[in-house]
């Protein structure tokens, strides 16, 4: 994470936001970063949730840890960038940016890699992989499922 | 998670009016802060009521998100202490919810005239220069995701909304072309609005030529970008008899806040408009079939179809039916952002909306731009990280 990853545009380089994790998800960057996805669990309630905090909010125990899921998911919904807010994705508009709701419940935002608008619906069966970045950051996105 | 148990104050009822309306300049209009704006929108509220600033011992403003205790500022420069003074966080629901909680500092006895506002320059601000106007961000970068978001090239809350269109869509087949009858039908009340932002005629063919930004919007389901400002006076109905403007009274209001969050649940296509409107309804005495006109939060087009559904104007999943119907044109079942809403006259954030309910309520416009006969407005406001939610019900005295 301390090396952002590139992308040429004309003559200058430009950086692509890299993940500034907030001291709850530093658990759940480096899980990814082994290629796991790993969201925090309720010891309490056994409850997932997502994005990352310091206590249950389904049942506000503080007592969690981080464990692996099962990576499958469907899309719940999804769009499609045209315009170019930053720079850095100048060279892949149109990308696909889809909110995947994982089995385990939580919902997470996310690309669907290798496809157009077109070729994914709501409730498409997706699954994780991981997009190294860095030496030190993998961003987790999601293909279709079996593709 | 629903409000049955909620019982909102008849009692509240009628209790306060809206005694003054005023807009500031509208669209671009640089040179001038966001302070400037609104407390030129005040100085037009209090002309209209026939009042001075001295007459006002309540402020309840709102403007850029960045700003530290904004009200003081203004009750600065309107050369006033104030009783009651406070701003609001809730977004684009903070302007109702403004007026609501002066409703209620009167009524317990903390105030008796109060101004409710709100004042931008954001047309300014993401234009100052090429990079400002590609990266069209209003939050101050503090207050910006750093995570979860970015990494996917996901900015801004187009898309946001754009992720409740989609998923509308395919729960019931809904279609851009309803969603292009919302920015056709709003333009051309825009179009009667001389103080509108947008002057030319939008036609159908006109919206899907459009760009796309973050599909399924394009260009013309996305609001404006406005310096502009707006305010209102509010204070007991018993009061405003003395004054200049035949008083609008506030028959309802209600709020309420899908906290849980925009991506949680259903929320996205169930908004928070639902039970919102079913406080101020019960409120009121009222219900969907006595509105007369509504003024829709209209940050993207879907948004007023997701909650016309919300309100009752029809059914979950037939907006795009009743849309295609004609029924938010002027002359239309339900005349629907009759000066031109977010989407053309300009973006205030659901201020110029509640002026809007004012002015219709007076029926003081030329025939071309008034409801006829209307006696009951409904008016709504949404942000708040989309799930904050306020209504208002204002009837003609």
């Amino acid at each position: 994470m301390m090396s952002d990853a590139t992308n040429k545009t004309s003559d200058k380089i430009v950086e692509k936001p890299v993940p500034r994790p907030a001291p709850e998800s530093v658990p759940y960057w480096q899980a990814a970063r082994e290629h796991r996805l790993a969201l925090p669990r309720c010891e309490a309630c056994e409850a997932f949730w997502f994005p990352p905090s310091a206590s249950c909010p389904h049942c506000l125990s503080p007592n969690f840890k981080f464990e692996n899921v099962s990576g499958r998911g469907k899309i719940y919904s999804f769009v499609t960038f045209h315009r170019v807010y930053h720079p850095a994705f100048e060279a892949e508009v149109p990308y696909v940016v889809a909110l995947v709701e994982l089995e385990e419940g939580p919902r997470l935002l996310t690309n669907i890699l290798g496809v157009t608008a077109d070729q994914v619906a709501c409730d498409t069966a997706v699954e994780v992989v991981f997009d190294d970045v860095s030496d030190e950051c993998a961003v987790p996105k999601f293909k279709v499922a079996g593709a | 998670m629903n409000i049955s148990s909620i019982e909102p104050s008849r009692e509240l009822s009628d209790y306060c009016a809206i005694v003054g309306a005023g807009t500031s300049r509208l669209g671009k209009v640089p040179g001038v802060s966001s302070l400037d704006l609104l407390i030129e929108a005040i100085r037009n509220a209090l002309g209209d009521a026939g009042l001075s600033a001295s007459d006002v011992d309540g402020v309840i403003v709102r403007g850029p998100d960045e700003s530290y205790s904004h009200h003081q500022m203004v009750a600065e420069r309107l050369g006033i202490n104030a009783s009651f003074s406070t701003t609001l966080t809730n977004g684009g629901a903070s302007q109702i919810l403004s007026v609501a909680l002066a409703i209620m500092a009167i009524r317990f006895g903390l105030a008796k005239t109060i101004v409710c506002g709100f004042g931008r320059d954001t047309w300014s601000r993401t234009h100052v220069n090429e990079a400002a106007r590609v990266r069209n961000e209003t939050r101050p970068a503090s207050s910006r995701p750093r995570e979860f978001g970015p990494e996917y090239g996901y900015f801004g809350a187009t898309a946001a909304h754009a992720l409740g269109a989609t998923r509308h869509m395919h729960l019931y087949g809904t279609t851009r072309d309803d969603f292009a009858e919302i920015a056709v039908a709003f333009r051309e009340h825009a179009l009667r609005n001389p103080d509108a932002q947008m002057k030319k005629p939008l036609s159908r063919e006109d919206y899907h030529a459009g760009r796309l930004i973050v599909s399924p919007f394009g260009m013309f389901d996305c609001s404006l970008r406005s310096d502009a400002a707006g305010a209102v006076i509010v204070t007991r109905t018993d009061r405003a008899k003395d004054l200049r403007q035949p008083p609008v009274l506030i028959k309802g209001f209600g709020t309420h806040n899908n906290t849980r969050g925009w991506f949680a649940d259903d929320n996205m296509v169930n908004t928070a408009a639902r039970q919102s409107g079913e406080a101020a309804y019960r409120m009121a005495g009222l219900g969907p079939r006595d509105v007369d006109t509504a003024q829709i939060y209209d940050c993207f087009t879907y948004m007023v179809l997701a909650q016309l559904e919300d309100y009752g104007f029809c059914k979950k999943g037939e907006g795009g039916a009743f849309v295609r119907s004609g029924a938010l044109r002027l002359g239309g079942a339900l005349p629907c952002n009759t000066s031109g809403g977010q989407l053309s006259e300009s973006h205030a954030e659901g201020m110029l909306q509640i002026v809007e309910g004012v002015r219709q309520m007076r029926h003081t416009y030329p025939v071309e731009r008034q409801v006829k006969d209307a006696s009951i407005a409904l008016i709504s406001g949404h942000g708040g990280n989309q799930v904050c939610h306020s209504t208002l019900i204002l009837g003609r005295a």
